[in-house]
């Protein structure tokens, strides 16, 4: 480009370039080659007395780009969002919340490592806000980190940024956890190969009539989910290859990690699954868990009604049990312990409330009043594991507590009763029956 | 007195921990040579004492500071310390029993019906929290009683807090949230 104002000294043409020899910036005329001009040679490319003006404050100020463990955090989000396939939605909220979390000082000085969880962690949050089903073992199997570990940052980012994450229950992880298994028709030999929609409403199906048995209620969701994928790919389809299928081979064909727990609810499930077995009216046969999975489809389609009929047919064998149950301790404590404190003397007290309010005995967890009885050392609670169809482990198998058993001890029986004492005594229907007999006996020998 | 509720609860204390100290200076090494029942922990820098009646765990520290664990109730860990200071006395230091404090509380309690743990978190949203993958259980903190309450599924409660009144307190205040979120008779 040439100058304005100024012609070569050389030539006198106007066509003067700049141009520029190393650090040298130059003025040459275009025409003769004579340099009209040349900068210095430390010449700021900026401007000619830039050095002297910069301010003290803008050599020492921090660059306001954002610093690079952030911008590789947010890249590692954007990965794992990329990977879970996401909507752009769960991507920007995600990166919003990573960017706050990331400068809280609660995260800002911690390892790298925790910084890559506190991105897993952000996924996932912003994921259970959009109502994504994603487990936190996925995410932690993704980074390859302790589950444990990124629980804990997970509880920590939620409780600094104040967010409140809705709870997922396992029906809502079921189906995306199912895609994982590879068993389509693509994956696997036609005998062993299942559509996953139909594979899921099954699962889902037997995992909801778990929940009413207690099976789910404070375990791990992924052995009951494998458990209920298993279980659902055997019902589907019971040829003899399938069921003879372990857990174990089906894990291989299906290229997902066995979970030990998993054997455990699948013997829980099948247990459930004959309590219900049971009740329907036109299976002859004994119902054992090597042939419920045959009925599996009925019992799942029938389940609610199975439910009534088991519930009413334990009603039935309860009731059974009362009438053929002994002597019945009275509503008041007798001073003089009656040595029969057996289960039989607590199912029947607890009968007799059972008689007044029939709805309490169904009820999923009544614990009959302890404190009128105070002498009563039985725990109710195996009682109560017994009394329903479906109770959970820790009521069936139940820590009985050591209690001072000095009370009984003193009770010999010599005890001097008072007279209002004997007064007071009520007899019970049996006694009161007996007492009747004798008299007839009595008053017929008399005569 | 107490609602009509808290006759039906039983509220179990399992756990009481308290503080003491002894205003002087413990040599440990005697302590665990001619103490009886006595655990001595070098890399911690102190002793364990457990005491058969009551039953009960002392923690002592070189400083005169001593914490006992295992009482089931304010007045039993009492006597364990006093206890403690006795058998402390005998050895031979100058003991003087101060500053005893009971720090916290452990109780179970069993709510006769069980509760839906989803249901309870959404009502109680910013109080209680609920991880199904971490932990079975939902926890519920009450700030101005400082008790943090353990909701399990089955209706086990357990309550930690720094006294044995306001264990019973918590327990009140959380029956009422627990009884709107309990579990339907039979589903049918």
């Amino acid at each position: 480009m040439s100058r304005a104002g100024s012609s070569c000294p050389g030539c006198g043409s106007a066509n003067i370039e700049r141009d520029d020899l190393y650090a040298q910036t130059q003025l040459v005329c275009v025409d003769c080659g004579y340099v009209v001009a040349e900068g210095s040679l430390n010449h700021e490319p900026g401007g000619g007395s830039g050095t002297s003006d910069v301010s003290y404050r803008r050599t020492t100020s921090a660059a306001k780009k954002p610093c690079v463990n952030l911008r590789k955090g947010l890249q590692r989000v954007t990965a794992i969002c990329r990977i879970l396939r996401v909507t752009r939605e769960v991507e920007d909220l995600s990166q919003t919340y990573y960017t706050r979390a990331y400068q809280h000082e609660n995260f800002l000085n911690v390892s790298l490592e925790k910084k890559e969880v506190l991105a897993a962690c952000s996924v996932l949050v912003s994921c259970r806000l959009h109502d994504w089903p994603i487990t936190l073992t996925t995410i932690s199997c993704l980074l390859d980190a302790d589950p444990a570990a990124v629980g804990a940052v997970f509880k920590e980012m939620v409780s600094v940024l104040n967010i409140s994450v809705p709870v997922f229950s396992i029906t809502d992880v079921i189906e995306a956890h199912s895609q994982e298994y590879k068993i389509s028709s693509q994956h696997v030999p036609e005998e062993l190969a299942e559509d996953y929609r139909a594979l899921t409403k099954r699962a889902v199906a037997l995992v909801e009539l778990a929940a009413d048995a207690w099976i789910v209620s404070g375990r791990k969701h992924i052995p009951i989910m494998m458990a209920a994928i298993y279980l659902a790919w055997q019902s589907l389809k019971p040829i003899k290859q399938r069921l003879k299928f372990t857990l174990d081979k089906f894990c291989q064909i299906a290229k997902v990690n066995k979970q030990r727990p998993a054997l455990t609810r699948i013997i829980e499930m099948k247990e459930m699954l004959c309590k219900l077995g049971k009740e329907i009216p036109w299976v002859t046969e004994a119902v054992n868990p090597s042939n419920v999975v045959q009925l599996m489809e009925d019992i799942l389609k029938h389940r609610y009604a199975l439910l009534r009929r088991a519930m009413r047919t334990q009603k039935a064998l309860l009731e059974e049990e009362q009438d053929s149950g002994d002597d019945s301790v009275t509503e008041e404590t007798a001073p003089v312990k009656i040595p029969e404190l057996t289960e039989h003397t607590q199912s029947t007290s607890s009968g007799q409330q059972c008689e007044q309010n029939t709805e309490r005995a169904n009820v999923l967890g009544t614990v009959p009043e302890l404190h009128s009885n105070t002498q009563e050392n039985q725990d109710p609670a195996p009682n109560w594991g017994k009394r329903l169809l479906f109770a959970p482990p820790c009521v069936i198998h139940a820590k009985i507590r050591r209690v001072e058993r000095t009370e009984l001890k003193d009770v010999t029986g010599d005890e001097e009763i008072s007279d209002s004492e004997i007064d007071s005594y009520i007899r019970t229907p049996r006694e009161a029956r007996e007492f009747a007999l004798a008299q007839k006996t009595l008053s017929s020998s008399e005569k | 007195m107490d609602s009509s509720n808290d006759d039906a609860l039983d509220i179990i204390i399992t756990n009481v921990v308290a503080t003491f100290r002894t205003r002087c200076h413990l040599n440990l090494r005697t302590i665990a040579l001619e103490g009886i029942n006595v655990i001595y922990k070098p890399e911690l820098g102190k002793v364990l004492m457990k005491l058969r009646k009551p039953k009960i765990t002392a923690s002592i520290w070189s400083s005169g500071k001593i914490i006992c664990t295992g009482a089931t109730s304010e007045d039993e860990a009492k006597l364990g310390a006093r206890r403690l200071a006795r058998c402390l006395q005998k050895l031979g230091f100058k003991v003087r029993f101060s500053a005893f404090k009971v720090v916290n509380v452990l109780a179970v309690c069993s709510m006769p019906f069980a509760v839906h743990l989803i249901d309870f978190t959404k009502n109680n949203r910013p109080i209680a929290s609920y991880e199904p993958e971490l932990h079975p259980a939902a926890m519920y903190r009450i700030k101005h009683l400082k008790a943090t309450v353990q909701v399990f599924s089955t209706g086990s409660v357990t309550v930690t807090g720094p006294n044995v009144q306001n264990v019973a307190t918590a327990v009140e205040q959380i029956y009422p949230l627990l009884f709107e979120c309990r579990k339907p008779l039979c589903k049918s």
